[in-house]
């Protein structure tokens, strides 16, 4: 039997020990802060939850992560993270997850939906019936309020609201996946 | 139906706004809409890139609450930075950007922003962007505006010179205004307002070219 002790990758980024060189958490934190804060917030959508969520990202991290750890370690770790600070945003927001950072993500920068989710939207959009395409391009890419989009649609609000409704759901139906 | 909408209107509404979406209970059909309403607002141009204000003050708190010091500001590169990403947080996070910008030797006439390494990328319908309009647009570094000035297409930053917020398109005014402080842009770049007393540098220019019927800038 091998004699050498069996260590548990995920140790290997954790805690700083008797030895190590104090980590560079400034430059840990220049290389990341901006991958992290746009893979939260393609699973948030707003800036005041990405901005939280983020900081929190890096408040619990940091603090654990020792300076030995390669950068492609440390950014791993910081997505695992994220994960899971985004599944205890949606247990107390919503009591079910919403949306979710895939477990086999290794790096922010294989987001598909972090990066440019443009052309999926599109495809999307291009499958759904005219009235939904339109209430969703009038509030989520023209940004009108929803009274504005009632009257561009020659509708009322309370009905425009049922239509972004339906057009959502269907949406959802048509593959409008956050996760890749 | 009415009255679910109207909860689902009040959080796409929030999400418009940038506003963290009240607490609800919902079933998983209800996930599903919230999660679309979430995709369709990334592809928002404004969307997902960090405010250099929240990118500087969180520095500042972890230097406080886990490490017991702040290194002085400034230490954030421009390089550092845009090799994470983020133009505008980079053009931002560093004042020293400005200053180089303001006090440096290079003429206002230096503000072509072609990145090494770029390609064509293809970013919106000329159909989209009719002859004296302005659309805003979004790649992976960069967020900008496409002007149609009499068929000339013209693709500018939009991110402000002054701090790096990014700026707002006032299609009324025909002008970019910025969110953050009293500046704005005309159509093509020039300043039109300042935050007294600095001067700003005008917005720098993407090349861009129109590739059937798609507008396309030189862009990483």
């Amino acid at each position: 039997m091998d004699n050498v002790p069996h260590r548990d990758d995920s140790t290997d980024v954790l805690h700083l020990i008797d030895g190590d060189q104090p980590l560079d958490w400034e430059h840990v934190y220049r290389d990341n802060v901006t991958s992290i804060y746009r893979l939260v917030y393609s699973r948030v959508g707003n800036q005041a939850d990405a901005e939280d969520l983020t900081s929190q990202v890096f408040l619990e991290a940091l603090p654990r992560l020792r300076s030995s750890a390669s950068g492609g370690e440390i950014h791993k770790y910081l997505v695992a993270t994220a994960r899971t600070t985004l599944a205890s945003h949606w247990r107390r927001r919503f009591g079910i997850q919403v949306t979710t950072i895939d477990d086999n993500l290794a790096s922010a920068a294989e987001d598909v939906a972090s990066i440019d989710p443009l052309p999926r939207i599109r495809h999307v959009l291009a499958k759904l019936p005219p009235n939904y395409r339109r209430i969703l391009e009038l509030r989520f890419l023209e940004r009108c309020s929803v009274r504005e989009a009632a009257a561009s649609m020659g509708i009322s609000a309370a009905n425009a609201r049922v239509v972004q409704h339906r057009a959502l759901r269907r949406a959802a139906e048509v593959g409008l996946e956050v996760a890749p | 139906m009415n009255r679910r909408s109207r909860r689902v209107d009040r959080w796409v509404d929030d999400l418009l706004h940038g506003r963290s979406p009240r607490r609800m209970r919902g079933g998983q059909e209800e996930a599903d809409v919230l999660r679309a309403a979430i995709e369709m607002r990334n592809a928002s141009p404004d969307a997902g890139l960090p405010d250099p204000r929240f990118v500087e003050s969180l520095r500042q708190r972890l230097g406080r609450e886990t490490q017991g010091q702040v290194p002085p500001a400034g230490r954030i590169t421009r390089r550092g930075l845009l090799a994470s990403g983020g133009l505008a947080a980079a053009t931002a996070a560093a004042g020293l950007v400005v200053g180089e910008r303001l006090t440096g030797s290079g003429t206002s006439t230096e503000r072509h922003l072609v990145p090494d390494a770029a390609a064509w990328v293809p970013v919106a319908s000329l159909a989209d962007v009719p002859p004296g309009s302005a659309k805003p647009f979004a790649t992976p570094s960069v967020t900008g505006f496409l002007v149609n000035n009499g068929g000339q297409i013209t693709a500018l930053s939009g991110v402000c010179t002054h701090l790096g917020c990014l700026l707002h398109l006032n299609p009324g005014a025909r002008r970019l205004d910025c969110p953050c402080h009293p500046a704005a842009f005309a159509f093509d770049g020039s300043v039109l307002v300042h935050p007294h007393p600095q001067s700003l540098p005008p917005l720098p220019q993407l090349d861009a070219r129109v590739r059937e019927g798609m507008i396309e800038v030189l862009t990483v």
